[in-house]
């Protein structure tokens, strides 16, 4: 037994070396042949429940919708990382899977969610090309925007919308950049080209702690030169100590709110990176997805795991200084592996950021949520997350595929169970794994009657490289129901 | 020469496999009431890194044959890439028990 302990001890090192030695493992590194193979034989959810896919040959549907009659609605993104652009639609799927638009955009994507009320039909605009917008169908189709202008030229966008029980709209809407300094990982996004100008804005004033960050220009101005960048300023931009940075809406990293019928914006909460996912829960409490910081750009975060908030009015959430309620200038905990802790921005936070519901994997990036009411489904006040999966090694290294799968989260606990994940010996995308399975779940939305849990996969979108490759006409509709009634 | 590669090579799956705990893969584990403490612990810090203990950013926990003590010192000190848990993070209890789940997760579903 000594021995045997010995020879175990012998073995940590080799333990503890894996993440140096081995090369990133992500689920998009590799490669892949269509057509996009469907089977749901090849998903697992637990027993007593089905899946079988709806509708496929989507092009990047980001989240589903249902109108009065509780018919089946997907929103098309219109665009996706990797810089493809295609027109964002909000599509009515029929019984038998087939898709008749209802509205279509320009080139301003991502859509990333749609609501029905009182007769009309409210989406999320992205806002890649032009800034983001939140937009009201009227009666005779056209699309008219309650709200525009919004912060989303850069690595993240409007997000997804809720119409909460007090009657108004709130969404998500993402902040510029990773961790709150534009940086070369920008060009590589492609948005620092077209908006070099282009940086987060606070919701509320702060004061900076005088961090600045050196970089070489990727710009075609001054190619190569050493540029020095501070938070909340254009790339090459040096921030100062003590110096004030006038909060204003709309800002970046927030949940705000407006009338379905228009009025001024309204601020929600504060401090989130890219809050893609709202639901209500039913107690009445408002609920966000968070897409948590990458080890990339000027400022790497190493080993920040997506969050789940229970959203409290007002306050500030942590970024760029906090995950959860943890300050990032712990080396051991954020610093990337043999690199320095990420220097705080800000002279003060606004507040001591709340602790999050539950905390999801690194680079999992969780996204669409909604919350099961319905005992025949089961599982009653249990928050249910997609899982879109890594973008490794682009956002960072991972040792296995990450993601690629539906989650049910107890929120009293924190506690994260699996609920729809590809089976095999190992978890990953379909594309990954060979098989029929999911690929990417993105958005999701129990059906009206709370009987079935859609989900919106995106698709296919492998890495070559650091770039995003994503697949037109690979993305489906799941169902998932109980099985006997 | 060959055998200490292949025993190097068996001891690296060894240390970086991933066998799959989900509940729509496997049965769940059984728990304890110490071990239920200790899913606490392992959903407020080990979960981001080890997807229910499968790897993700970091190896798989549910496959390492580790003693009780070993997996405890290295929760502690850190190793690598992972981070220490001092006590202030995480007191000797809720170590024991975050122990108690990690054995639970790597012994699999009750028979």
């Amino acid at each position: 037994m000594p021995q045997r302990r010995l020879a175990l001890a012998a073995l940590l090192p080799l333990l503890g070396g894996c993440y140096a030695v081995l090369p990133s493992a992500g689920g998009g590194q590799t490669a892949f042949e269509p057509p996009r193979r469907i089977d749901a034989a090849d998903v697992a959810v637990p027993a007593g429940y089905r899946i079988e896919a709806v509708a496929s040959g989507l092009t990047f549907p980001t989240n589903i919708a249902f109108d009065e009659a509780g018919a089946l609605h997907v929103v098309e993104s219109g665009y996706s990382y990797g810089e493809v652009w295609t027109a964002p639609r909000l599509l009515r799927i029929a019984a038998d899977g087939t898709a008749e638009p209802v509205a279509t955009g320009g080139r301003n994507g991502p859509w990333t969610g749609a609501v029905r009320h009182g007769g009309r039909w409210y989406i999320a605009e992205g806002g890649q090309g032009e800034g983001g917008r939140i937009l009201r169908q009227e009666p005779d189709g056209r699309l008219t925007a309650l709200v525009e202008g919004l912060p989303s030229l850069g690595d993240h966008h409007t997000d997804t919308l809720a119409l909460g029980p007090d009657g108004w709209l709130y969404f998500g809407q993402g902040t510029a950049t990773n961790s709150g300094v534009v940086g070369p990982d920008a060009a590589e996004f492609g948005w620092l080209h077209r908006h070099p100008d282009f940086h987060d804005t606070p919701c509320r004033d702060v004061t900076l702690s005088g961090a600045n960050f050196t970089s070489h220009s990727p710009l075609e101005a001054n190619r190569g030169a050493m540029v020095t960048t501070g938070p909340y300023k254009p790339y090459g931009t040096p921030a100062r100590a003590g110096e004030a940075v006038p909060g204003r809406l709309p800002c970046n990293g927030a949940v705000l709110r407006i009338r379905p019928e228009g009025g001024p914006l309204e601020l929600v909460a504060w401090g989130f990176r890219n809050p893609f996912g709202l639901a209500f829960a039913p107690d009445g409490a408002l609920y966000v997805t968070d897409n948590a910081y990458d080890e990339r750009g000027s400022r790497p975060v190493f080993g920040a795991g997506d969050l789940l908030w229970r959203v409290r009015p007002g306050q500030w959430h942590g970024w760029p200084d906090y995950s959860g309620s943890e300050r990032l200038d712990d080396a051991d905990r954020f610093g990337p592996p043999g690199g320095p802790a990420p220097p705080l921005l800000l002279r003060a936070p606004p507040n001591i950021p709340p602790a999050p519901a539950a905390r999801l994997g690194v680079h999992s990036s969780s996204n669409g949520i909604d919350f099961s009411r319905s005992p025949r489904f089961g599982h009653v006040g249990e928050a249910f997350v997609a899982q879109f999966g890594d973008q490794a090694p682009m956002t960072g290294k991972v040792m296995a595929p990450v993601g690629y799968r539906v989650v049910r989260v107890d929120v009293a606990t924190g506690t994260v169970h699996d609920f729809a994940a590809n089976r095999g010996r190992e978890n990953g995308p379909a594309s990954w794994l060979g098989g029929g399975g999911l690929e990417r779940p993105l958005g999701l939305r129990f059906s009206p009657d709370g009987d079935a849990l859609y989900i919106a996969d995106f698709g296919v979108m492998t890495m070559e490289g650091e770039a995003p490759a994503p697949r037109q006409g690979t993305g489906v509709v799941w169902r998932v129901s109980r099985t006997g009634g | 020469m060959r055998a200490p590669g292949l025993a190097l090579a068996a001891l690296a799956l060894l240390s970086c496999g991933s066998p799959r705990r989900g509940e729509p893969v496997a049965p769940p584990p059984r728990l304890g009431a110490e071990a239920q403490r200790g899913e606490a612990a392992f959903m407020a810090w080990c979960n981001e890194c080890h997807p229910r203990g499968e790897a993700g950013l970091g190896p798989a926990l549910n496959n390492k044959p580790m003693p009780g003590p070993l997996i405890a010192w290295q929760v502690r000190h850190g190793l690598g890439a992972m981070p220490a848990f001092p006590e202030e993070t995480l007191p000797e209890p809720e170590l024991a028990a975050l122990v108690a789940y990690l054995k639970a997760l790597r012994a699999g579903p009750a028979p």
